[in-house]
């Protein structure tokens, strides 16, 4: 008899959330990546035996959580379940399985139990480094982009694999650092395996029969959410910064969304085709932050498990930004993937009113700078976040990271990293559109290089030609600036800073929602 | 003869505790809180401790701590203050770090800033992150602003300046021209309040320290010649939230580190309790009627954390207040009282907490209108509470109403009133032990080595089985666990801190200035602790640095020998030892590095036995009751016993009730029950969960 109601589950899935923050909290304190331990930009995931996403970190950013189970179940192919050894601990960064571009590495342990593998712990994370030119719109080719680990064996039952590792350490930057995060990421997979085989001891429980159980009611749950809305079809179309060669230089995000019963479905048809600028996006990306869009506005109440993608699809036809082919350079994919909640919320306004919100004026804004100190090499990479868009009931929040979720670095921390003064970091007041609820303002920040040796700086800096939108008949937002020793810049893109050189960034209020009373 | 006293203002009830030095006898009060003038409940606490026992006369200390300051930071009453800080730099309040604590919630809002935008104010002065003078402080520049502040007749400045971590001397340049302009207005520094590198988490410290600083002090100092005129000439000091008490005069500098001052107080109470019975590990458990809070002390020293967060927009989610870097002790607190709501989650599983009934309406059982089942309507129906006993009989408990409830919320996925019931005290109770479950292993330290003591209204009717699902298998229940925070601050110890950031290689390490400013910390550590009377030669020294590798962001404390002994060569030795206990493995070709120097010292007992000082027994009869007993699925009639009938020494067998005015001590499973010398119950259960 199962040992499953409506008790015994609440139990059991606290208990796994549990063990999985456990294994994130520890992976954050040992990481080297300011990224991880500053923004987020991490997950750690556990899924079953066949690749099925059943728990993850709660502090985690929302594309990760999606893309991993994919990964998992490509190492599954890949390798066989069947040649899997305790001990073994896989790892790829490959962008079309894993999260869109190279600079996160997956790492995936199966778990054992009784010599049988039970589920797979895995741990996404944005690495220190990853080679090639700096992660940077204007890359052509994948091959720029750095180095590419195919699906392989980090550890063999428990040994390490002396010449990836070697391969790995040539080609970045920082190869303690990247090192140091990779043997982070294996020792948090290789704890979260241990915790779990302690708690399915513990408890005699079939994570089989769990993970189906909770996996059945979140479906239930989100296709009870979705059949209350109204059926119908809708189209949205949303436009960013994009490269010359597109019409007009713009992005063209289309997205049309059918509610259909207890199922919804997205479809990017009329979406901009896949470009040679490091922006394309792949398809299980897409799938990611659609997917993060629309259990926001359904059933953001749910856990976050297979079960609550299940009665979506999402589709984007082949060789568009949202769904192109190798090698496309993919490095700044977010730059068009955190479009996509903003267009399914233009689509779905209509039918859902008061739940949806206006664009936001992110898609989050990043700078990467690197060059030496003497003889040590410094490296740092932050994130500004926008205004987000009005609605959902209130005002647009200012400075946040949104649709993504990457906090920013403190100053004093950014000036330990390398050479640069922060004159300022402030809130653009008055920046985010009108509306009924306005839109959020942006963030203005003006820094001095203060380096001896020249610097290369990678900026992307998103809405600069084309501002948020406002939704039903709230204004837009104040576009984006990027600005170097007073000369405006037309578009991101990789810049060599001299002593003295100084930079200023605005990013973009958000999108008021409704006419203003 | 000398007698202290401890005092406690609690956000319902304002404690106190008098105690005889000599003989460890101790007497006991409760008033409500007085909230236009907490001075009058702790004076009428004090009033009737003296009528007790005692003369005002014999009182050589009074200890207090209180509530009060997170209720004024969470109601927004403090000064208009004014922020002061580096150009460019203030809208770090409102740029936070940016992130979202909820990502799938479409509409967060965040709480304000404490300092309005029109207070803030920013000056050239500016440091590099190695503490160099890029610009120096203009002392035309300051007077200006000093200018405004008088104009705005500003209450309380913070002063927060880039890298004054690393470099206090802007700061107290700025501080001490604004002090000269501003006679009476006191000023807060950030290097002193917080000192650690993260300039928004310590500019919210800062202005939090400055907005309720005017309040205390003069809060204090109004307490302090209230009790000369009620004839008490003893000290008056203050416990903190770092398991310590310091005098009235560096509370009112530092208001912030008085926060979780009572929470504090309990938890040194339960270790007391725990070291007296030679407990390692303990497992300090207080449960209430909205929270549950536990906290982990290894060999009678609790963990302390170094951030905080208060005034949470949602109050169990992390990330949604403003943060608060001070030394406190690390309370695990979760949504799990006896007033924690229970119902079904839209997948179909049964939930508890965090939103709870208050005390209007209350639960179900309160009969005054409430209609969701809660923990207290579940504890009724499994026998926990005695419908004609509940605070001492002076509310009655109608179990009718509770069953209705908790049929009514079961029925949907087919529990009925009984099992809806078990499983909210499961669940429950799982979730406390899952929150300490993951702090024990975090620690990587073994639940099954733990006693487990609790306190609280509803600490001893669920702290058995917590205890039993943690693998625990003793459980203490301390004499006067109703004014629990009073004992904890007579056990206190003072104890001084200073600490300070500097980051750099183990290799660039200079000794003789590093030794220099030990050395000044020490001596003005000793002049802290002297003013709270005690000497010198008791001052027990700790040193420690908080250390990582070169690109690394989270640091691991390494423990020194406080007279800094330690060669390089040792100090790099003893991180890698900390780190590869802590993260499993070494970084190979890692640079270790120094971050933070912490240098404290510590002075006073710490451990004492407790004897309530009116010796007359309650007469008690036993009674029996109906028990719910997990390992029969069924209800069962067990023993009743008043508590305050059992003598020490008294032997017995559970399942079985003990219970006093306060509470009840739930014991629904086998194990032996004995009445310990002072009072204590001790519970040793025959098996743990498997």
């Amino acid at each position: 008899m199962s040992k499953l109601n409506p008790i015994a589950t609440e139990i059991l899935w606290t208990r796994l959330v549990g063990i999985v923050d456990e294994a994130a909290a520890t992976f954050v304190r040992a990481s080297f990546s300011t990224l991880v331990r500053e923004a987020n930009d991490y997950a750690v995931v556990l899924t079953d035996r066949n690749g099925r996403n059943l728990a993850q970190s709660s502090q985690s950013i929302p594309s990760f959580i999606a893309t991993l189970p994919e990964t998992v179940r490509l190492f599954i192919r890949e390798f066989g379940i069947e040649t899997m050894r305790p001990g073994d601990v896989f790892i790829t960064n490959d962008p079309w399985y894993g999260t869109g571009h190279l600079n996160d590495a997956t790492i995936v342990a199966p778990i054992f139990l009784n010599d049988k593998v039970v589920g797979f712990a895995g741990v996404v994370s944005h690495l220190p480094d990853i080679g090639g030119r700096l992660r940077n719109p204007a890359n052509r080719e994948l091959y720029e982009e750095g180095l590419q680990i195919p699906p392989l064996r980090l550890l063999h039952a428990g040994e390490e694999d002396k010449v990836l590792i070697r391969i790995i350490r040539e080609n970045v930057r920082v190869p303690d650092e990247t090192m140091g995060d990779l043997w982070a990421m294996t020792s948090c997979v290789t704890s979260l395996g241990l915790r779990l085989v302690n708690m399915l001891n513990e408890t005699e429980i079939n994570l089989d029969e769990f993970a189906s159980d909770i996996i059945n009611r979140t479906e239930v749950a989100m296709r009870d959410a979705i059949r209350a809305a109204p059926d119908g079809t809708w189209t949205y179309e949303i436009h960013n910064d994009g490269p010359a060669e597109l019409k007009g230089g713009v992005v063209v995000i289309r997205a049309t969304v059918t509610i259909a019963g207890d199922t919804v479905s997205v479809d990017y048809e009329g979406s901009s085709d896949q470009v040679n600028l490091a922006i394309n996006t792949v398809l299980n990306y897409t799938k990611a932050y659609s997917a993060y869009a629309l259990k926001s506005l359904f059933a953001p109440w749910i856990p976050n498990n297979e079960g609550a993608f299940l009665p979506i699809s999402i589709t984007a036809p082949e060789g568009s930004i949202l769904n192109p082919r190798r090698p496309a350079p993919v490095g700044a994919r977010g730059m068009i993937g955190h479009l996509l909640p903003p267009a399914i919320f233009g689509a779905l306004a209509e039918p859902l009113g008061e739940r949806t919100q206006a664009a936001p004026g992110s898609p989050s804004n990043n700078i990467q700078i690197t060059s030496l100190t003497g003889r040590k090499r410094y490296a740092i990479n932050a994130f500004l976040g926008a205004g987000q868009g009005g609605g959902a009931g209130r005002d647009g929040a200012s400075a946040v990271s949104f649709p993504s979720n990457l906090s920013n670095t403190p100053v004093e921390v950014l000036e330990n990293q390398a050479p640069i003064e922060v004159q300022s970091r402030h809130i653009l007041r008055g920046s985010g559109g009108h509306g009924r609820y306005r839109g959020g303002d942006g963030i203005g920040m003006t820094f001095k290089f203060r380096g001896d040796s020249p610097a290369m700086a990678a900026f992307m800096i998103n809405r600069i030609k084309c501002p948020a939108p406002g939704l039903l008949g709230g204004s837009e937002g104040r576009p984006a600036k990027l600005e170097i020793n007073g000369k405006a810049q037309a578009a991101s893109g990789s810049h060599v800073l001299s002593n003295g050189d100084l930079v200023i960034i605005e990013t973009g209020g958000g999108g008021g929602y409704g006419e203003a009373k | 003869m000398t007698l202290r006293i401890a005092v406690d203002v609690g956000g319902t009830f304002t404690d106190g505790v008098l105690l005889e030095e000599a003989t460890g006898k101790i007497w006991l009060a409760k008033s409500l809180t007085t909230y236009v003038d907490p001075g009058n409940a702790i004076a009428t606490v004090s009033q009737q401790l003296l009528e007790q026992y005692g003369a005002a006369k014999d009182v050589s200390q009074v200890v207090h701590g209180t509530t009060l300051i997170t209720n004024s930071l969470i109601e927004r009453k403090g000064v208009k203050t004014a922020l002061v800080t580096t150009t460019g730099m203030r809208d770090a309040l409102d740029i936070r770090r940016e992130l979202r604590y909820d990502t799938y919630d479409l509409g967060l809002t965040y709480p304000m800033p404490l300092v309005d935008l029109e207070d803030r104010h920013e000056i050239s002065a500016r440091l590099g992150p190695d503490g160099s003078e890029w610009k120096a402080v203009s002392n035309d520049e300051v007077a200006s602003v000093a200018g405004k502040l008088k104009a705005d007749k500003v209450g309380a400045v913070a002063v927060c300046f880039l890298h004054s971590p690393v470099s206090s001397r802007h700061e107290e340049q700025v501080r001490s021209i604004l002090a000269e302009a501003l006679p009476g207005v006191p000023v807060s520094i950030s290097s002193e309040v917080s000192g650690a590198i993260g300039e928004y988490e310590r500019m919210s410290t800062t202005v939090a320290n400055a907005f309720v600083q005017p309040l205390v002090k003069s809060y204090l100092e109004r307490l302090r010649s209230r009790f000369t005129e009620s004839g008490i000439e003893g000290r008056l000091d203050i416990m903190v939230s770092n398991g310590a008490f310091t005098t009235a005069v560096q509370a009112g500098e530092f208001p912030i580190r008085l926060l979780e001052s009572g929470p504090a107080g309990g938890v040194l109470s339960a270790i007391n309790c725990g070291t007296l019975q030679k407990a390692d590990n303990i497992l300090a458990f207080d449960m209430g009627g909205t929270t549950a809070k536990s906290c982990v002390a290894i060999n009678g020293l609790p963990e302390i954390t170094h951030t905080f967060e208060f005034a949470r927009e949602k109050r169990f989610k992390k990330g949604s207040g403003l943060p608060a870097q001070t030394p406190s002790i690390d309370l695990i607190e979760i949504g799990a009282g006896g007033g924690s709501i229970a119902k079904i989650s839209p997948l179909g599983l049964l939930q508890v907490g965090p939103e709870s009934a208050g005390s209007e309406p209350g639960p179900a059982c309160y009969g005054l209108g409430g209609e969701n089942p809660t923990v207290t309507d579940a504890d009724l129906i499994l026998g926990h509470l005695d419908p004609d006993g509940f605070l001492g009989g002076t509310m009655k408990l109608d179990a009718e109403k509770a069953k209705q409830a908790l049929a009514k919320v079961g029925s949907s996925v087919g529990l009925d009133a009984l099992e809806t019931a078990r499983g909210i005290n499961e669940i429950v109770n799982e979730n406390m032990a899952a929150a300490a479950r993951t702090h024990i292993a975090e620690k990587g330290l073994d639940a099954r080595r733990f006693t487990l003591i609790a306190t609280g209204g509803a600490g001893p009717v669920h702290a058995v089985d917590v205890a039993r699902r943690l693998r625990i298998r003793r459980i203490l229940c301390p004499i006067a666990s109703g004014v629990g925070s009073c004992l904890g601050f007579l056990v206190a110890p003072t104890r001084a801190d200073r600490a300070w950031s500097k980051v750099e290689s183990v290799d660039a390490l200079d000794r003789e200035s590093l030794a220099a400013r030990v050395a000044t910390a020490k001596s003005e550590i000793v002049d802290e602790i002297t003013a709270t009377g005690a000497h010198a030669d008791t001052i027990r020294w700790n040193l420690c640095v908080e250390m990582r590798y070169l690109g690394q962001g989270a640091n691991v404390e390494v423990v020194l020998d406080p007279e800094l002994t330690a060669s390089k060569h040792e100090l790099i030795e003893k991180f890698l030892e900390e780190y590869t206990s802590v993260f499993g493995r070494m970084v190979p070709g890692g640079i270790p590095e120094v971050v933070t120097w912490r240098v404290w010292g510590v002075s006073g007992e710490t451990v004492r036995r407790f004897e309530l000082g009116s010796t007359s027994r309650v007469a008690g009869e036993q009674t029996k009751r109906d028990l719910y007993i997990p390992e029969k699925n069924a209800m069962e009639q067990v023993d009743v016993l008043q508590r305050g009938a059992l003598p020490p020494g008294t032997k017995l067998r559970g399942p079985c009730i003990i219970t006093e005015k306060e509470s009840s001590l739930i014991i629904s499973h086998a194990a032996d029950v004995q009445i310990l010398g002072d009072g204590t119950i001790e519970v040793v259960l025959d098996e743990v969960a498997a």
